[in-house]
């Protein structure tokens, strides 16, 4: 459903001190398949090119080089059939807190194309799964970290996507409130979609992720179930084989 | 183009909930110009009502009383007082007395010898008040002179007509309303430039860079709506606000401009000068659609350059700074056009925006030129085109989308 060819990216920044143009090569070859019914755990150290990665995914970035296609079609040409069909939660991602959850929900759900009353129903089932059904008519400035989380957690959702990609979807949530939200993944999985998440909470990916790939130095590591990862690299934690992929890299480099 | 429709939906949604922006950008200038017109016109009238129900402050020498007890005897039009000692010219300028009066000695000889009696008057013409003095002096020696050349013609047996062998009628052809709409022209655009711009230039930098701040424009371009779309309904709201607040601006405008004119048709009419003035006498809705016509082009290139450099902007504040350079040339241009004269400057209905801001002139005093209006209108349509595609463009790209 999702499917990743070799895909690159990289960025010019200016050292604003050297006054030079610097390359960041984000990421370098990475090439994954996420099938239905699937949760697939992107895992990396910081700035390590998983955000990148997924935006590429929901055709936001054009990748320099590689094919990326969601449901068959093709991110570069058809971005925005793709995110017709994908559910797309990014960390920088906030709610327009001047509207109402439900104010938002219907304006969401008209862009995406699903009629304000059926996203509306589809919003206030969300959000009453997240626990959040005694908000809806409430202006969203009061709202905290989690509450407003809630609320885009529901918004990506709203328009029935067969691919899910969220970003770090429980930092800064309490782990009552995340439990809620991987609850919410496994629904996702049952229902038959592909979902890929970005995470730095290493035992949440160990138990909830069906595949976990680690993007290290811009590319893709492991591409395994948590458990096959761990035993063919004869490690006790994902934590673990962070360490040694970061031993390796120092190696690689020296 | 549903797209577009629905973000423009939501920016508009957006914005009503922000009641106190709305205040001030749509209903400030609906009070405050009739508020400013209305007391400038009172305070005009309230002060021409009270020099002239004062009496001037003249000084005279007279040894011969030949015009003292004239003076005297209109006590609310002339009051005399004592010649200020030393520097006359300094007793003018502080307005200690409004006018001096010098008649010679042998005036009533004069008079008697039918020669022509010379009377001296000092005055300070940069003084209403001194202005006034003089007038009334003139005024009186006219009727007075009547009297004396009636005497003489009397005394020569010859027909009072004699001294009058032809005679001019006049009638004033300026008209009230022409020249109040002159003056309306001249503002109009001024106010309509300014209006247009401040109104949009902070929903402009809330709509890009500030959502990039408050983190909404993600989920905005996650949409399935294409980002040129985004955009299009993005310019599309900023260029209604623009209308809506120029729309503001000019009935405001028109509201005070109204009771202004009334005013002045008022003391006018007092004063013995024919006209009325009323805001329908001076723009004809002709006029008014024509200037709404060529207003959306103008709207049309500052909404698209406030877009593009908004959009650049990392915060909403830096927006706001980075479209300071914009509003200070839109005053620039507004001063500009307020110029007199610069209608006759051959490259004028070449320059985009100055030439809508002449056209406008122009029909409000009466002198619609053709040629200067479809100039205007298309050279700055053809801008607005290109500024247009320009911002679309700006949104479209990834590294200015996605500011590190
Ligand atoms: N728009 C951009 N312009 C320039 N460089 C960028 C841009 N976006 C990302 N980068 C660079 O690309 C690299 C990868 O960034 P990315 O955000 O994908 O990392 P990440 O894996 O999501 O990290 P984190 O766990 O901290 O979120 C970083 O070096 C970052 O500085
Ligand atoms: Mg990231």
């Amino acid at each position: 459903m999702i499917q990743l060819r070799d895909v690159h990216k990289s960025f010019d920044v200016r050292d604003r001190k050297t006054r030079k143009k610097k390359r960041v090569d984000a990421v370098q070859g990475i090439s994954l398949d996420v099938k239905p019914g699937e949760i697939y755990g992107l895992l990396g150290p910081n700035g390590a090119g998983k955000t990148t990665t997924l935006r590429m995914i929901a055709g936001l970035m054009k990748p320099d080089a590689g094919v990326i296609e969601v449901c068959g079609l093709d991110t570069r040409t058809k971005g925005e059939e793709v995110r017709g069909k994908l559910a797309y939660l990014a960390t920088d991602m906030q709610v327009y807190e001047r509207f109402t959850p439900r104010e938002q929900l219907r304006i969401f759900g008209e862009m995406q194309g699903v009629d304000p009353a059926t996203a509306e129903r589809r919003g206030l089932h969300l959000l009453d799964r997240l626990g959040l059904s005694d908000f809806v008519d409430v202006k969203m400035t009061s709202f905290s970290t989690g509450q407003k989380q809630k609320v885009n957690i529901a918004r990506a959702l709203l328009h029935d996507p067969k691919a899910v990609i969220f970003d770090e979807p429980t930092t800064g949530l309490d782990v009552l409130t995340a439990k809620t939200v991987l609850d919410l993944l496994q629904v996702m999985k049952q229902e038959g979609r592909a979902v890929i998440v970005c995470t730095h909470a290493m035992p949440m990916a160990e138990d909830v992720c069906d595949r976990v790939g680690i993007i290290f130095d811009g590319k893709l590591h492991g591409d395994a179930a948590p458990k096959e990862l761990l035993r063919s690299r004869n490690a006790r934690s994902l934590d673990e084989v962070f360490f040694q992929l970061a031993a390796e890299s120092e190696t690689a480099s020296a | 183009m549903r797209g577009a429709w629905l973000v423009l939906k939501k920016e508009l949604l957006e914005l009503s909930k922000d009641r106190k922006t709305v205040f001030f950008t749509f209903a400030l200038p609906l009070i405050l110009y009739p508020l400013i017109f209305g007391v400038m016109g009172k305070m005009a009238m309230r002060d021409n009502a009270q020099r002239k129900s004062k009496p001037s402050k003249v000084c005279i020498t007279d040894p011969g009383s030949a015009l003292t007890p004239f003076l005297q005897a209109d006590p609310k039009k002339f009051q005399i007082v004592p010649t200020p000692e030393g520097n006359l010219t300094k007793a003018l300028r502080d307005k200690v007395v409004d006018l001096a009066i010098d008649v010679p000695a042998t005036a009533n000889e004069d008079l008697k010898a039918q020669k022509t009696l010379t009377v001296t008057a000092t005055q300070n013409s940069a003084e209403d008040d001194s202005e006034l003095a003089l007038k009334r002096l003139k005024d009186l020696l006219k009727d007075k002179d009547k009297t004396w050349v009636d005497a003489r013609l009397k005394a020569l047996n010859a027909s009072p007509d004699l001294a009058t062998p032809s005679r001019v009628e006049v009638k004033n052809a300026a008209d009230l309303a022409l020249e109040l709409g002159k003056g309306l022209g001249i503002w109009i655009p001024y106010i309509l430039l300014i209006g247009m711009f401040t109104g949009v230039m902070n929903h402009g930098a809330s709509m890009t860079a500030g959502e990039r701040e408050r983190g909404t424009l993600m989920s905005l371009l996650s949409t399935r709506i294409p980002r040129p779309q985004i955009a299009a309904g993005k310019l599309l709201a900023l260029f209604v606000l623009g209308l809506v607040s120029a729309l503001a601006n000019v009935v405001g405008t028109a509201i005070g401009f109204n009771t202004l004119a009334g005013d002045i048709a008022k003391a006018s009419a007092a004063s013995g000068t024919q006209g009325s003035a009323s805001i329908l006498q001076m723009a004809s809705p002709a006029t008014l659609g024509l200037t709404l016509l060529l207003l959306i082009p103008v709207a049309m290139m500052m909404v698209a350059f406030i877009l593009a450099v908004g959009i650049r902007a990392r915060t909403q504040r830096e927006a706001g700074t980075a479209l300071m350079p914009g509003m200070f040339v839109i005053i620039l241009l507004g001063v500009f056009s307020m110029a007199p004269g610069i209608e006759k400057m051959a490259v004028v209905p070449y320059l985009p925006i100055i030439n809508a801001s002449v056209a406008i002139r122009e029909m409000f005093g009466q002198q619609f030129n053709a040629v200067h209006y479809a100039l205007a209108f298309g050279i700055n349509s053809l801008l607005a085109i290109g500024l247009t595609a320009m911002a679309a463009k700006t949104l479209n790209r990834e590294d200015v989308l996605f500011k590190s």
